[in-house]
């Protein structure tokens, strides 16, 4: 059935991170050197506090100590937190969404048992997916509607070694590795087809993290080196785990959280507008009234409205997979088509809400250029729009691409 | 119609281009990085261009400047932002105000003031106008509020004027050695009939500088609060008549002052010169960078976005000396400030195209796209945008 009503546990969600946001995290967020988009430091002490609000393990399901929020509660806290700060939101987003896939469907009872304690357990541990290795070009681009071409396959290797798995390669650009306490690592391993995922605890044997300073994303990023690095032959997840992990954010039917954290900074950008129209006189009167401004924000609310029922309906698709069967949803990648609006619109708002400051808007120690850093960022960090809509264009023709070993196979 | 350029400026243009490409490209990243904005302004560009005329080039011949006409200025201006916008219009600002002492300012005024601005390398001059409680109502004063507008007092003692008040968001405030300073003489007055404006030198006493403000884009180009505690200014040098404004400054018509003449196109020629940058260095990377085994440019969605950057360019370069060519033709008409308005929008859009064919590599983004985006968005920031279309519809003949 149709509703747009959140549930009480939502609304209470969403007040109880509200209200943290605005006492908490914007005291924070709004010191200078929290401003300047070209010298940021994560504020770990919040990410503490936040953890210990229940925020970290959010998605983790109840039995195993966390909150059980599906995506669109995911969604709703992470447009919260990122309206107070887009690299706090975006380094709890990418936790929420691996910790579902990794804790959820990926693992066995006794795996669970083993694992869940090194994050459940540590308040200090955020998740990391080691995939993207830095000679590999697996973008769309050049292959729209043809076979990928071959040699882009993952090169860190798993290895079985009596009772251990040894991984051996390097990962770059990793979200969240620099504070990662586990990682899921996606590796081949001989013999077996496709890609799988282990999962390598940061202290073990071998592995070394090298932070990115100055990364053009959100959160923190980093190389992350496995050497000779051993791992229980029990952390290899499962292969359906895999492929949601692979696939998350290409199959047009995953996690919306990062889009939701775009929503958070155009909305930031927004409320700041609208206090400063509703308080700065120009031409005899509150800036507000006058026509041009009064249709600028006009026009950042329509949008700020308009996406969030396109990540909300992402968000709620993903949750109810059967809605595309009964035909509730048309067969569309609607996280993905989430995505490409989301990013330009919310660049629109900052850049509209910005002006509105006049000269104001540019400077380093105030928050308006940080909002519009924090959406260009949104806008061209990760899976590029113009790669997003290849993709689009793919699922719209119902194009199914070939995995490059069969091709070869051929 | 004929687009050919003369000697002259072909010359002009082809100086500008090799102090662009041999002295301000390989400093302007590295100056663009630098977290503290005073750091950022690097005196020994400024000396050099100023020897090559950069500095004086709309000065006069009598006046021992180089009297060029806009054709050359506009095309000076667009080589110069090739390489660096905010380097351009660091020079060209001393331009905006140099048209303003040859038009508004008495001879002996000329004598004292243009003398030594054309003979010291490091004379830089300014305006003030803005103040943090009047923006966009110095352009667009409220005919219900007579009141609105700056509030810098001056009031004059025997042979002299005294300054209270702050001016800020100020170019070239932290590093000028001339200001021109508007100031309400008759606060009980409108804007236009109760505003005087004053030569300011940088040694008045009772006038210094406050905060240097730190921008995210045109980062070499200084910007700073002005603050006069009893500053004291002999009554020679009010430009024009007491209470005469902005009005007398330009020599007839108005909200046409030679600044504003020459403001709306130093905006534009800049504007193309980061749109020149953009567009050729997206095509050069388009075709040298390879995706998927193939190079960029083979790809049909790069071919149109380098596409829409040169036509947005090129569309851009036909405005913008057709601007220059009317102000030389003493042609009247509201075209610099459309053109102005149009270059806004052209700026961002192609900076924001150059950034989207780069793309993040990994998860870094080039140092280049990042900057010329931010210099772009400076447009919608200058004084006050909005209100800048306004004006220049109002400026349309019925």
């Amino acid at each position: 059935m149709y509703s747009l009503h959140l549930s009480a546990e939502q609304l209470e969600i969403r007040d109880t991170v509200r209200e943290f946001v605005t006492h908490e995290v914007r005291p924070v967020m709004l010191k200078a050197d929290r401003l300047d988009a070209c010298d940021r430091t994560l504020p770990l002490a919040l990410l503490d506090k936040i953890s210990q609000l229940g925020l970290r393990t959010l998605t983790l399901a109840e039995e195993d100590g966390g909150a059980g929020a599906d995506q669109l509660t995911a969604c709703i806290v992470t447009e919260e937190l990122a309206a107070g700060d887009a690299d706090i939101a975006a380094t709890l987003a990418e936790t929420s969404r691996l910790a579902k896939i990794v804790f959820g469907r990926g693992m066995t009872k006794p795996q669970r048992d083993r694992l869940l304690p090194l994050f459940a357990g540590n308040e200090r541990c955020q998740l990391a997916f080691a995939r993207h290795e830095a000679d590999a070009d697996d973008r769309l681009g050049a292959n729209y509607h043809r076979p990928l071409a071959p040699g882009n396959d993952i090169k860190t290797t798993a290895v079985r070694s009596g009772n251990e798995w040894i991984v051996n390669g390097v990962k770059d650009c990793v979200a969240n590795a620099p504070l990662a306490g586990l990682f899921a690592a996606a590796v081949k391993v001989p013999g077996r087809h496709g890609t799988s995922i282990i999962a390598v605890p940061a202290d073990a044997p071998g592995v070394s993290i090298r932070a990115h300073d100055h990364a053009w994303r959100h959160g923190t990023c980093g190389e992350v080196s496995f050497k000779d690095c051993r791992v229980p032959a029990d952390n290899l997840l499962s292969e359906e785990a895999a492929g949601l992990l692979d696939s998350d954010q290409t199959s047009g039917h995953g996690s919306a959280l990062m889009q939701a954290v775009a929503l958070g900074v155009g909305r930031a950008a927004y409320e700041a507008a609208l206090d400063y129209a509703k308080l700065r006189v120009q031409g005899g009167r509150p800036i507000a009234e006058h026509q041009a401004i009064g249709t600028k924000l006009a026009e950042i609310a329509v949008k700020l409205e308009v996406v969030r029922g396109a990540v909300w309906q992402a968000a709620w698709a993903a949750d109810h997979p059967d809605a595309y069967a009964d035909r509730s949803l048309a067969d569309l990648p609607l996280q993905t088509i989430a995505q490409v609006f989301t990013a330009q619109a919310m660049l629109e708002a900052a850049k509209d809400s910005a002006e509105i400051f006049g000269a104001m808007g540019v400077m380093r120690d105030m928050p308006m250029q940080k909002y519009v850093h924090d959406a260009r960022v949104c806008l061209h960090s990760g899976d590029s729009s113009r790669e997003a809509k290849l993709r689009i264009a793919e699922a719209l023709t119902g194009y199914r691409r070939t995995a490059p070993a069969a091709v070869a196979a051929e | 119609m004929d687009f050919a350029l003369s000697n002259e400026q072909r010359d002009w243009q082809m100086t500008a281009r090799k102090f662009a490409d041999e002295d301000i490209r390989p400093i302007s990243l590295a100056r663009d990085a630098i977290p503290t904005a005073p750091e950022t302004f690097d005196w020994e560009i400024v000396k050099k261009g100023s020897k090559l005329g950069f500095r004086t080039l709309a000065v006069p011949k009598e006046f021992g400047g180089h009297g060029t006409d806009f054709v050359t200025q506009a095309l000076v201006m667009t080589e110069l932002a090739r390489a660096d916008s905010a380097i351009s219009k660091t020079f060209s600002q001393n331009w905006k105000w140099s048209h303003l002492i040859s038009h508004a300012c008495t001879e002996e005024q000329k004598a004292r003031f243009l003398k030594p601005f054309v003979e010291d390398d490091t004379f830089l001059l300014g305006k003030g106008i803005s103040e943090p409680s009047a923006g966009s109502d110095n352009r667009l004063p409220p005919a219900d509020d007579p009141k609105a507008g700056l509030k810098l007092r001056a009031e004059r003692q025997g042979n002299e004027w005294i300054l209270n008040g702050e001016k800020c968001f100020i170019a070239n405030a932290p590093v000028g050695k001339l200001f021109f300073i508007d100031a309400r003489t008759d606060p009980a007055a409108p804007l236009k009939q109760g505003t005087t404006m004053f030569l300011v030198p940088r040694d008045t006493p009772g006038f210094r500088i406050g905060k240097v403000f730190n921008k995210s884009g045109w980062r070499f180009y200084q910007n700073g609060e002005m603050i006069f505690e009893n500053a004291r200014v002999p009554h020679a040098n009010v430009v024009g008549e007491v209470n005469g404004g902005a009005r007398k400054a330009g020599g007839g018509g108005d909200d046409t002052t030679g600044g504003d003449i020459f403001g709306d196109l130093e905006l534009c020629a800049n504007a193309l010169g980061i749109c020149d940058d953009a567009s050729q260095t997206a095509l050069r990377y388009a075709r040298t960078t390879k995706q998927g085994g193939r190079y960029l440019f083979e790809q049909q969605i790069v071919q149109l976005q380098i596409n829409k950057m040169h036509m947005l360019t090129e569309a851009l370069r036909s405005f913008v000396l057709r601007v220059a060519w009317e102000h030389d033709m003493k042609v009247r008409s509201p075209n610099a400030g459309l053109a102005m308005n149009y270059s806004t929008d052209v700026v961002q859009e192609v900076t924001e195209l150059y950034m989207d064919v780069r793309g993040s590599d990994g998860c870094a983004m080039d140092h280049h796209a990042d900057k010329l985006v931010r210099d772009s968005i400076i447009w919608s920031h200058l004084a006050g945008d909005t209100v800048q279309r306004m004006k220049v519809a109002r400026r349309l003949p019925s």
